[in-house]
C-alpha cells in the first residue's frame, strides 16, 4: 500500500517481461487460443507481423500495480479505463506506470483518480489510460 | 449451443450466461499465468477474463481478432471458492469497409445476485479477406 496519497504521487511501477512461454500460459488459464496470440505461423502472415500478448494480460500487470497501490480498496471499488495503443510482443519488457492526478472528495469518500501508461523498452505506448479508486475519506487523511 | 457469428449479432443481443466456480486450481493457474504472487482475494482481472471467456464460448470470433479498448468496474472483493455468473450483451456493431468492429457489455454477479464487476469491451475484427487481398 502507498505509504502517502496525494496529487501527483507516483505509483510503484510494475515492470514484466513477455515471452511466448508467458502468452501460452495465459491462453491456458484464460482459455482464449486466439491464433494471433499462441500460432507463430499464423499471426506473422497478418499485419501484425508475429503473435502479441493477450491485452488482458498486460491489463493484469495494471492491475497488479493498482492492487500494490491501493490493495482492498482497488479490488472492491476500483474503475478502470484504458486503450490498446499497440501490441505487446515476445521479447518485450513492459512497464507499467500510473500517478495520482487528482483526489475528490465527496461525503466520506475520496475519489482517486490516476493516469496509467504502459510503455515497451522503446519506450512506445501500448495501453493509456486512467482508473479511479474510492477510499474511505478518514483512510485517506490519516495516511497524510 | 452454436457459437453466434459476428453477422448473425445485433445490438442488445445477450450471449447465453455462463457460471465459473473460481476454485482454487483455478485462480492458482491464472496468478502463474500472469506472473504474479500468492492472493487472499480473486484477483479483478481473473474475473474479468471468465467474463470474456464466457462471451467468447459463445461467439465465433475469426482469427485475428484484438481487443482495442477496454473498462471494468469492481464492486467487491471475491473469496476464492466463489461461484459466479457472467453476463455478455451486444451494445454496438459497426460495419464499415476498413473496420468491423463490436462493443460488449459484460456483467458479473456472484451467487447471492450480487454485481461484483461490469465492463465494456471494444474489439476489432480482421476485415474479411478477398481473392484480390
Amino acid at each position: 500500500m502507498l505509504s502517502e496519497i496525494c496529487g501527483g504521487k507516483i505509483l510503484p511501477p510494475v515492470v514484466k517481461h513477455i515471452t511466448q512461454e508467458k502468452i501460452n500460459l495465459y491462453a491456458e488459464a484464460s482459455g482464449d487460443f486466439n491464433p494471433i496470440h499462441v500460432d507463430e505461423a499464423f499471426a506473422a502472415q497478418t499485419p501484425l507481423g508475429g503473435t502479441i500478448a493477450h491485452g488482458m494480460l498486460i491489463l493484469a500487470y495494471v492491475s497488479e500495480m493498482m492492487t500494490q497501490a491501493f490493495g482492498k480498496n482497488w479490488v472492491s471499488n476500483g474503475k478502470l479505463s484504458i486503450r490498446f495503443k499497440a501490441p505487446a510482443r515476445p521479447g518485450d519488457t513492459v512497464t507499467v506506470r500510473g500517478k495520482i492526478d487528482s483526489i475528490e472528495d465527496k461525503e466520506s469518500v475520496s475519489s482517486v483518480n490516476c493516469s496509467i501508461e504502459c510503455c515497451n523498452q522503446k519506450d512506445e505506448t501500448i495501453i493509456t489510460g486512467g482508473a479511479i479508486v474510492k477510499l474511505p475519506f478518514l483512510e485517506r487523511t490519516a495516511d497524510v | 449451443m452454436p457459437a453466434i457469428s459476428y453477422e448473425e449479432l445485433t445490438p442488445g443481443y445477450e450471449f447465453p450466461p455462463a457460471s465459473y466456480e473460481l476454485t482454487p486450481a483455478l485462480i492458482s493457474k491464472y496468478v502463474k499465468a500472469v506472473d504474479s504472487s500468492g492472493v487472499e482475494f480473486v484477483p479483478p482481472l481473473a474475473i474479468g477474463a471468465c467474463a470474456m471467456s464466457a462471451m467468447a464460448e459463445s461467439l465465433s470470433l475469426p482469427p485475428g481478432t484484438i481487443h482495442a479498448s477496454q473498462e471494468f468496474e469492481f464492486f467487491k472483493l471475491v473469496p476464492i471458492g466463489t461461484v459466479i455468473n457472467c453476463q455478455a450483451k451486444v451494445v454496438r456493431k459497426l460495419a464499415r469497409t476498413m473496420m468491423r468492429m463490436l462493443v460488449l457489455e459484460l456483467n458479473v454477479l456472484d451467487e447471492s445476485k450480487e454485481r461484483v464487476q461490469s465492463g465494456k469491451a471494444t474489439i476489432v475484427l480482421p476485415l474479411q479477406r478477398t481473392n484480390a487481398q
